[in-house]
């Protein structure tokens, strides 16, 4: 039998390898595995095949409002437990749709390294590992 | 001499009838017409280059601060001292090309109509108090004396909060950089009453180089700075007092300025307590 990969998985949604690719480098470097989706078509199926412990989700996305990603999995066993929003605007309407959404945090771009550091423990609980 | 001429542009002449001059006249309005028109349409295809353009340039930027502050936090290996500091270095550069690029994005938004303002209610004190914090290292480092007054009776204000920071952050940036060492810099905020509305009046102001009468329309446009030369001392976009006008302006308010050459400057602006739409 084969050992399953209990690193806790994060799902990264944005459509400019500029932002996915030194997130990448972040989280894989920090003990957890790391999956990229570039569309809001593409980061739903990843939810419900890969069932991601945290999503960043970009709120501007090629095909549409990132935010609809939850919308779409409102409900279902693959919404992601934990979401938290990347967005290029801080206005406060900007933080109340996100969070009227169902994300736990919005972070401004460039996404700030040391607060992501600082929340991802409370963002990612470790998994428990089954006996 | 001339034997035939056309009408158009010979109808002034004093054998032209009337009519002929009135229609020459129909004609050449509406050529400065057409010509205004065309011009608008460039000036909106420039500004929307410009907000496309900066938009554009903030993705890749943003990938630079990030690969450097991965490595500032040590995810990928110890630094030295010295890798410290230059990393520090990369990420400062990059942190002030990407609030200039934001603020060219802003002011193409601006002369765009884009802008909206998101408005909620607000204590201006906390705003000066916020845009106090991220301005204290400059102040420090340039031994400025910065002094902030709210006065009690300060109404809160229907305003968006980032807008009215970036307001304040841009008069008081330029406070600091036009004071040399050792001056005066103050914010202060009170109640105003003025044509039957209520506003809160906030000045920024400075003990610095001041700003002769003749710059005082001139420094509100677009692009515009008093030294405008090559080996200027002062480097920046020439738009944070062109992107505070139209913020303030959003708001219902208004912005001026009193100063003298050599006698520092105070700018001052308003900001309804009510938002009128
Ligand atoms: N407090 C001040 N004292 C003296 N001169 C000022 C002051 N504020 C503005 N100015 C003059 O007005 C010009 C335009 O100011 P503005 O903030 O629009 O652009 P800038 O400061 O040159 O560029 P940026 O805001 O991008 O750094 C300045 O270059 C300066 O000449
Ligand atoms: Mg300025």
């Amino acid at each position: 039998m084969t050992k399953e990969d209990t690193r806790p998985l994060v799902l990264i949604v944005d459509d400019s390898p500029h932002v996915t690719g030194p997130l990448r480098i972040l989280f894989e470097e920090t003990g957890r595995r790391v999956v990229v989706a570039a569309s809001i078509v593409s980061a739903v199926r990843a939810c419900e095949t890969e069932r991601p412990d945290l999503m960043l989700l970009d709120v501007s996305l090629p095909d549409g409002d990132g935010l609809s990603v939850l919308e779409i999995l409102h409900g279902t066993r693959a919404l992601p437990p934990v979401t938290v929003a990347l967005t290029g605007h801080d206005d406060d309407l900007t933080v109340q749709r996100c969070r009227a959404a169902g994300c736990r945090d919005v972070l401004l771009k460039p996404v700030p390294v040391r607060d992501l550091l600082r929340h991802a423990a409370e963002w990612i609980p470790e998994r428990v590992v089954s006996a | 001499m001339t034997a035939r001429t056309d009408e158009s542009t010979n109808a002034l002449h004093p054998s032209a009838s009337v009519e002929a001059r009135l229609a020459a006249l129909e004609v050449a309005h509406q050529q400065a017409l057409r010509e205004i028109a065309e011009l608008k349409g460039r000036d909106t295809l420039k500004t929307q280059f410009l907000a496309n353009i900066s938009h554009d340039l903030r993705t890749p930027l943003t990938a630079i601060i990030t690969h450097a502050e991965i490595l500032r936090e040590g995810i990928l290996g110890e630094l030295s001292t010295r890798q410290h500091e230059s990393i520090a270095g990369i990420i400062s550069g990059g942190r002030r090309l990407l609030e200039m690029v934001g603020e060219i994005l802003t002011y193409a938004r601006g002369a765009a109509n884009q802008l909206e303002i998101a408005p909620t209610e607000v204590a201006v004190g906390d705003v000066i108090e916020q845009v106090r914090r991220l301005n204290e290292s400059l102040v420090a480092r340039k031994e400025l004396c910065l002094e902030i007054r709210v006065a009690s009776d300060v109404p809160r204000v229907i305003a968006d909060r980032e807008k009215l920071a970036h307001i304040l952050g841009n008069l008081l940036g330029n406070a600091i950089d036009f004071t040399p060492a050792g001056g005066r810099v103050w914010i202060r905020a009170s109640r105003q009453h003025e044509e039957d509305r209520d506003t809160v009046l906030v000045e920024v102001g400075d003990s610095g180089i001041g700003i002769a009468a003749d710059h005082h329309e001139l420094i509100f446009q677009e692009f515009a700075q008093v030294d405008a030369s090559a080996s200027r001392q002062h480097h920046g976009t020439g738009l944070g007092l062109t992107i505070a006008r139209r913020l303030v302006e959003l708001h219902g308010g208004r912005i001026w300025l009193e100063s003298e050459l050599g006698h520092g400057s105070r700018f001052f602006f308003t900001i309804p307590t009510q938002h009128q739409a």
